[in-house]
């Protein structure tokens, strides 16, 4: 996932993050980096920044993450917290992000309809059902 | 085909580590974790993986134990409940002096005592569904002799079980409030001179014979009265063994012999 020039970017220390023209907002974890609680944390109140009057989906760029603890795992399936996201797509484009992926959907359970994808524009094909949407 | 074949083959080291986290963690041991290089190749993600399942088994081992440390303290909570009721009892008889009242009081308190038993001995074990039998029935046939023991008297209670048979709490306490009864009725009225013997004996059930356990309780007593009514003289007591033998199962025989001693048998599945 490219990072685009005229976005405004929120920088944290594992997470680009920014919301897309099309009302899909993204983030892309940073190479060779370890998710821990702290990491996780940053990135939603990032996420949150976005927050705009209806919830919105969001695409993760999961590409070069390293480790995700269960900490982190649990902080990210969203149970019993306040999120603006509606639901959330991964992309899952090399060995590590697929395991950490499908652990994350088959253990964690997201509280929002979540689904990995290997390919870009499919992801933003199905996020897209969620724009405008309160579910 | 020998460069795919290279390819595909774990490095030794770190298949290893692998192997050394994976013991780690069959041993409950969570606090080792397979290193990840950040190649993203596959052992980095099947170490991601191991790394992953490690924190899940940690946690589910964690959530196991804080649920049997709860387990025991209902347990504790249900006998010392138990022992609450057993207290009121007491007071209860407070300057109460008729005696078949005081009986009652005291049966009551025995069949209290039947079940909180299987409770304490739950706790205090580290298997929360199942108690040991011998244990079981020695600590109440002592409980009862207590209640039931004039001084001076001469009766002996004696166990044969099988120091390895195991019952589940929902089959031992029908179970033990059907020797509760057996055993008191027994110390009631089986030795009007307070001399002779009780014996419980289990016989396991071996291939070829048509029950699992048999457990036998018999005393040297005096026997039913060869014209004892059942029915309408059997008491509460009595109808306790027939409702709950027929509640776990188990058939309940009975064989007096007037002067000689009375023995129960229980086969058990």
């Amino acid at each position: 996932m490219e990072i685009p020039r005229n976005a405004t970017i929120i920088e944290v220390s594992a997470y680009w993050t920014w919301m897309g023209e099309d009302g899909i907002a993204r983030t892309k974890v940073k190479p060779n980096t370890a998710i821990t609680l702290k990491e996780a944390i940053e990135n939603t109140e990032a996420v949150k920044q976005l927050r705009k009057s209806v919830p919105f989906p969001l695409l993760v760029d999961s590409v070069g993450i390293l480790s995700m603890d269960k900490k982190a795992r649990d902080h990210f399936s969203m149970q019993n917290r306040d999120t603006p996201i509606n639901a959330f797509a991964v992309l899952v484009n090399s060995p590590i992000s697929k395991v950490i992926g499908n652990f994350f959907l088959g253990l964690n359970r997201p509280k929002v309809p979540a689904k990995l994808f290997t390919d870009e524009q499919q992801a933003l094909n199905w996020l897209k059902q969620f724009l405008y949407s309160s579910t | 085909m020998n460069s795919k074949k290279e390819q595909n083959t774990i490095p030794d080291q770190r298949a290893e580590e692998i192997l050394d986290v994976i013991m780690s963690y069959a041993q409950l041991n969570f606090s080792n974790k397979v290193h990840i290089t950040g190649k993203d190749d596959m052992i980095d993600a099947i170490s991601a993986g191991i790394n992953m399942l490690g924190e899940e088994l940690e946690s589910y081992s964690l959530s196991i134990k804080e649920k049997e440390h709860l387990l025991r303290e209902i347990h504790h909570r249900v006998k010392n409940n138990m022992q609450i009721i057993s207290s009121l009892l007491n007071l209860l008889c407070e300057n109460q002096k008729d005696q078949k009242f005081l009986a009652l009081v005291n049966d009551c308190q025995n069949r209290i005592t039947a079940m909180s038993l299987i409770h304490e001995m739950l706790y205090a074990t580290s298997d929360f569904r199942s108690t040991n039998l011998n244990e079981y029935i020695t600590s109440l046939s002592k409980s009862l002799y207590a209640s039931f023991s004039v001084p001076g008297n001469n009766i002996t209670v004696k166990t044969d079980i099988d120091k390895n048979v195991f019952f589940d709490i929902d089959k031992m306490i029908p179970l033990g409030l059907i020797l509760n009864e057996i055993i008191s009725n027994s110390l009631k009225y089986a030795f009007p001179e307070n001399n002779g013997s009780l014996t419980i004996t289990l016989l396991r059930g071996n291939p070829g014979r048509n029950y699992g356990m048999k457990l036998i309780v018999s005393d040297d007593g005096i026997g039913l009265p060869e014209d004892f009514d059942i029915i309408n003289k059997g008491g509460l007591g009595m109808q306790l063994i027939c409702l709950l033998s027929e509640q776990i199962g188990c058939s309940t025989k009975k064989e007096s012999v007037p002067g000689k001693g009375l023995t129960y048998t229980l086969e058990l599945d």
